[in-house]
Order: C-alpha cells, then structure tokens, then sequence
C-alpha cells in the first residue's frame, strides 16, 4: 500500500487536472451557446438551399452541363479527387477530430489522385505529420465561421474544378444530429449527381410538373451552382463548428466527472492508510511502554 | 387582392416569412417582378435591391438589399434563398464604402484571375449595398 504521502500528491495532482478540465468545459459550453445560435440561424438556409437543389435537379431537363459531367472519359486511375476536410483547431475534444479524420483515410484510399483542402490546425498538422501533401493552405480557423471564408474556400475550389484540376470534389463535415450525437458527413459536391433523384418513378401517365428555368436552365445552373456551393460550405463550417464545442463539453464534462470519482477513490484510500499509520504508531507506543514497564519490574 | 406565401432566408437569419402581394427581385438580366399564382419557375438573382408589397403595409413597398441567390416559385409559393440580406437602414455606409475602397485598390494591383474575382465580387456587394442605403436615404428627405 502506497504510504499517505504518495496518495495525498496523487490527489494534489488530480484536483488540478480537474481545476483545467472544469474550466475547459466551462469554456466550451460559453462557446456553444454561440455557436447554438448560429445554427439555428443558419439550418433554415442549409436545409432549404439543400431541398431546393435537389428540386432543381429533380425537374432539370436532359442538359448537358458543365457542373454535371461526371468526365467519364477520364479513366479511374487519374482521376482527381478533391476533399474539403473540417476539422478543429485544437484537440481534447473527444473522438470529434479522430473520427473526421478516419473518414479521410478512408477516403483517400478508395483513389489515387487525392487533393486535400483542410480547415482546422489540428488537420492540417495531422496531415503534415504523415506527410500527406495538402493542396491549399487553409489558413484559416475554424472558430467564427464567416460567408466570406466559404467564398474563399468554395472560390479555390472551383476554380480547380473548371480548370480540370479536380474531376470530382467532396467535402467532410461533422452534422450535429442532437444535442447529443455528432455524425461526421461525406458528401459528393461536384459534379451534381443526377442518378440520385431517379430512384423515384414516377407512374405512367402522372403529370410532371414542368419548371420554367429564367432565362435558361444552363444559366440558372451557371449561377445556382457556385452559389449552392458556397452556401453548403458555409453550412457546413458552422454545423462543424458546433459539433466541436458540442463534443469538447461533453469530454470535458466526462473528464471532471472522472477525475470527482477517482478523488472519492483516493480520499477513501487516503484515510484508511492514514488510520492504518495511526494505529500502528499506538501500538508501537504501547508496546515500547509495556516494554519498558516490564523492565522496571525486573 | 390575392396573396402568395413569401420565404427569404438568408444565411444567417430568415428574414422574411409570410404572405405577400408582390414581389420584385433583381434577375441576371433585369428585375422580374412575381405576383399571385405565377408559374412554376426557378430564377437566380443577383445582387441588388429586392422589394415586396405585403396586405398590411398598405400599398408600400419593403425593400432588402439581398446578395447572390436563388427564388423558386411553386405552387403559389415563393422561396428566396441568398447568402445576405439586410434592411437598407441597417446597413452601415461606413463599412459598405469601406469594403468598396479596399475591393478598388485591390482590383487595381496585379492578381490572378481567382483573385481578380474575389475583389470583383465584393466590390458588386459593396456597391449594391451603398446603392440599397442611399436611395432609401433620399426617399426619407
């Protein structure tokens, strides 16, 4: 058993661990109540700029447009693959930044020519580590997510894509579900899949409602698509965002939990050793005096 | 006189949610305007100034400066999805002619094309912006 002393430095030492992790969490749940708002405020435009895609899509007519060639002439092995990868800037978030970056290695295993454009100090350093190149240098943090750095992001990002530098672009994001459940998102961005909406038959002789595109349907694309573009990324920093906070709070919140019950623990252990070296010292007085009367005696 | 039911969201607010009379929007190639029971169409607008006319600001006109976005019309339902929209008193002109001085500056040294872009973009927000405020501004004298 660990003398008195050795456990009361333990205890020292796990009290001022949790002093940080209390604060940490206190922090993040100040930090939440922000980035809450800006959710709320801005779901309403991801959500319906997301339908309103998938409407345009849905009654597109059979054009041939830029933002729809999937480049099949390109053969898959030069193929180039772009993906946009949210992460935080700082770690001690619980799994939020490992399972983002799970998804990205899975990605970039399923093809060759992969171009990463990482957001976040924690990815980017993740990344450089391995020495993975990364495309861009996003320097940018993640915190205060703005519509002027999604129109910087989404910006680079197209002007790869019309360019041909990328054939296919993705973007990774963690979705807060609830308040308790954070999922990290993989989605297509470019080229817009159409397949995606044909799943839906539509019954013979059913009228299909006809939308008039102004003033045409490739203009319309040529504008709403830079703009859905930028809208998602924009979306998607500020759901990220959120998770963050949402998941640091809830590790940290877990880690003082933690660190109250590993106290208990020690206390217990604390006053047993102490009263098993206060016993032990009267016995040893007891004996000595005994010892010492006998002595007396004789 | 009929009504159709009017959405503007904005990204960072919904900044308008109810029934309307009229509404004008600024197209690619000039206003359109968009009254009950229009057909079914998708539009994409651009910066400018948006105005409708709601059953109870008899007969006046609201007026947003909006930047770049997307209306649906379906259904007698109109959607306006752009990423800002604000009310012309809200807008600060000091900031607006900021913005519009640093985009100039910028577009006047040596970029690339991305960048030539970028500036050209947000010198149209700037100067849709400063428009929006100061015809509202006239108005008022």
């Amino acid at each position: 058993m660990a003398n008195a002393r050795e456990i009361l430095n333990r205890m020292h030492s796990v009290q001022d661990t949790r002093k940080i992790t209390n604060a940490m969490y206190l922090i993040a749940s100040t930090k939440l109540k922000k980035s809450r708002k800006l959710l709320e405020e801005t779901e309403p435009y991801f959500y319906t700029l997301q339908s309103l895609i998938q409407r345009i899509l849905r009654h597109m007519p059979d054009v041939e447009h830029f933002y729809f060639d999937t480049r099949k002439e390109v053969p898959a092995d030069k193929r180039s693959r772009g993906l946009i990868v949210i992460t935080g800037d700082k770690g001690l978030a619980g799994a939020y930044n490992h399972n983002v970056l799970k998804i990205a290695h899975q990605w970039m295993e399923s093809g060759q020519n992969n171009h990463l454009y990482v957001v976040g100090e924690l990815g980017r350093q993740y990344f450089a580590s391995r020495h993975i190149p990364v495309e861009e240098q996003f320097h940018y943090t993640v915190q205060n997510p703005t519509m002027h750095r999604a129109r910087l992001i989404s910006s680079s990002v197209l002007e790869d894509y019309e360019e041909k530098r990328l054939d296919e672009v993705w973007i990774l994001y963690t979705q807060m579900v609830n308040s308790m459940k954070m999922e990290a998102q993989l989605m297509q961005l470019l080229p817009l899949k159409r397949e995606d909406f044909s799943k839906i038959t539509v019954p013979a002789g059913a009228y299909q409602e006809d939308i008039r595109m102004v003033p045409s349907p490739a203009e319309v694309m040529n504008h709403v698509v830079p703009n859905y573009v930028t809208g998602f990324i924009f979306g998607a920093l500020v759901e990220s965002f959120c998770s963050e906070q949402n998941a640091r709070m809830m590790a940290m919140q877990s880690a003082s939990d933690n660190a109250s019950a590993l106290l208990n623990d020690l206390s217990v252990e604390y006053n047993r050793v102490r009263q098993a070296a206060i016993t032990q010292e009267i016995t040893e007085v007891v004996g000595g005096a005994r010892a010492q009367r006998k002595k007396g005696k004789g | 006189m009929s009504t159709f039911w009017l959405k503007i969201v904005a990204s960072d607010h919904v900044f308008f949610n109810g029934s309307c009379e009229a509404l004008v929007v600024p197209a690619h190639d000039g206003e359109v305007g968009i009254l009950p029971h229009r057909e079914a169409m998708i539009l994409a607008i651009q910066e400018g100034e948006l105005r409708f006319r709601t059953p109870e600001s008899n007969g006046q006109w609201q007026k947003a400066v909006v930047g770049l976005g997307i209306v649906q019309v379906a259904n007698n339902r109109v959607t306006v999805v752009v990423d800002t929209a604000e009310r012309p008193e809200d807008i600060d002109e000091v900031r607006a002619r900021q913005a519009l001085e640093r985009a100039q500056e910028q577009m006047r040294q040596k970029q690339s094309l991305r960048e030539f872009k970028m500036s050209q973009a947000s010198m149209v927000r700037a100067i849709a912006r400063l428009k929006g405020k100061r015809e509202s501004e006239y108005k008022n004298i």
